[in-house]
């Protein structure tokens, strides 16, 4: 018994730290790291509340640019629009097809917390579950990609940012249709990687880069940069490196995308993949 | 004895505002992250024992994770460099040793002193900090950046503050 005290003494503090360590780690390994929601809701509507409210004292002071942003995608939406009328001039027609059914419904939101200093950078937005926000959505902003959904509270959802090393995307050259996947390596937050495209393919810089919409998560041809830089690496892909086209330091106005037809995508393509 | 509790308890109070409202807004290219809360596990008097020192930092880790999103990563960071606490303490200690009550501040034993003890600690609670945050190893040399300059910048941020703000 004696002994067993006496190392305690000795011991018990490296005891206590490996225990402390163990239980960090755990904490660490277990993912979604949504904190909040599984630890404390009232912290989280707090932290978030607050967060909001600065967000709500700052937003008058990049009014302006918020303005332009949003006058620069009306105008690319009435431009779209235009070219939809001068088709039915031209031939009018009523559609029942189900291919004209609608896919995707865009839902808007607001960054009211953002990081760009991290390795791995989160953004909370002011919607949650009650605005039909769900896990593996798409966010972009008025400019191009943001993130992914990864957790959502009943008001708030946490999205997994572009800049965050676990972040993949399959994106593609908008010129020629080659894909490739997109990374970014913690470097500079104004830029991701795109690897994966082979040798051959013409790249230049200045070429617009977007979204493939094969997994089902993000819609096709959405923008995420130009190439600004390309560099022929010992293998047999280029090493890419695209200019995000959205400004995450001023992160405001963003769009949850919902996918209507994601389930019926992805139940085909797990009933294919069972059946090999 | 309450009087101690209350002084460290306006201490982590303060010491944990200040990392949230100002310090994780500093965005200086991702290279620059200052942690200036471990001074709360810094700042505990001499006499503290080590395992009240752990559930110390423990606390600390998990009130700055809470507010950060990854669940563990300060925790353990912290818990590490409270564990170590005590043997630097030991590593840097003046000829004569510690005396009974005082704190482990600026004005304890000299600037050099000082400077030694944080610098150490910070140092390795960065080290662990951003290693586990990346968790990889094919960023190994721009880690070890991250970890240098902001433990430049921490070490910097603690001198201020402990000069300015805490005059005890």
């Amino acid at each position: 018994m004696r002994n067993l005290l006496n190392f305690l003494k000795k011991f018990g503090n490296v005891l206590l730290f490996v225990l402390l360590e163990a239980i960090a780690f755990y904490l660490l390994a277990s993912k979604p790291n949504y904190h909040s929601i599984k630890l404390s809701k009232t912290l989280d509507a707090t932290s978030a509340f607050v967060h909001e409210k600065v967000n709500h004292a700052t937003d008058y002071f990049s009014l302006n640019e918020i303005n332009e942003q949003l006058l620069s995608e009306n105008r690319e939406l009435r431009n779209a629009m235009q070219r939809i009328y001068r088709n039915s001039e031209i031939s009018t027609f009523s559609v029942t097809d189900s291919i004209y059914k609608q896919q995707y419904i865009y839902i808007q939101a607001r960054a009211v917390n953002n990081s760009v200093n991290k390795q791995k950078n989160y953004i909370t937005l002011n919607k949650g579950i009650l605005s039909g926000v769900r896990k593996d959505m798409a966010v972009t902003g008025p400019e191009g990609i943001v993130g992914i959904i990864v957790e959502v509270g009943r008001n708030y959802s946490l999205v997994m940012s572009a800049l965050n090393l676990d972040f993949r995307l399959s994106a593609r050259l908008s010129k020629n249709g080659y894909f490739g996947s997109l990374t970014w390596d913690g470097a500079d937050i104004n830029h991701l990687n795109l690897s994966e495209i082979p040798h051959h393919v013409d790249v230049s810089v200045g070429d617009i880069v977007e979204t493939t919409g094969y997994s089902a998560v993000f819609p096709e041809g959405i923008t995420v940069g130009t190439i600004s830089e390309f560099d022929v690496s010992g293998g047999d892909f280029y090493d890419i490196k695209v200019k995000l086209s959205t400004q995450f330091r001023k992160l405001n106005n963003v769009y949850v995308v919902v996918n209507l037809k994601k389930e019926e995508q992805l139940e085909l393509e797990t009933e294919i993949r069972g059946t090999r | 004895m309450l009087n101690t509790i209350l002084k460290y308890t306006g201490l982590f109070i303060l010491l944990i505002a200040i990392q949230v409202l100002l310090m994780n807004n500093i965005q200086f290219s991702g290279f620059v992250n200052p942690y200036i809360y471990i001074l709360f596990i810094l700042l505990l008097p001499f006499e503290a024992s080590s395992w009240l020192i752990l559930i110390l930092s423990f606390i600390t880790g998990f009130v700055i994770d809470l507010t950060s999103g990854n669940m563990g990563l300060h925790i353990s960071a912290t818990v590490f460099a409270g564990f170590l606490r005590p043997y630097v303490l030991n590593l840097v200690s003046p000829h004569e040793g510690y005396e009974q009550g005082d704190l482990p501040g600026l004005k304890a034993y000299g600037f050099r002193w000082f400077i030694t003890y944080i610098l150490i600690i910070v140092f390795f609670h960065h080290l662990t900090l951003f290693y586990l945050e990346v968790f990889r190893f094919e960023y190994f040399f721009r880690t070890l950046l991250r970890v240098l300059l902001s433990t430049g910048f921490t070490v910097l941020f603690i001198i201020i503050i402990q000069a300015i703000v805490i005059r005890r």
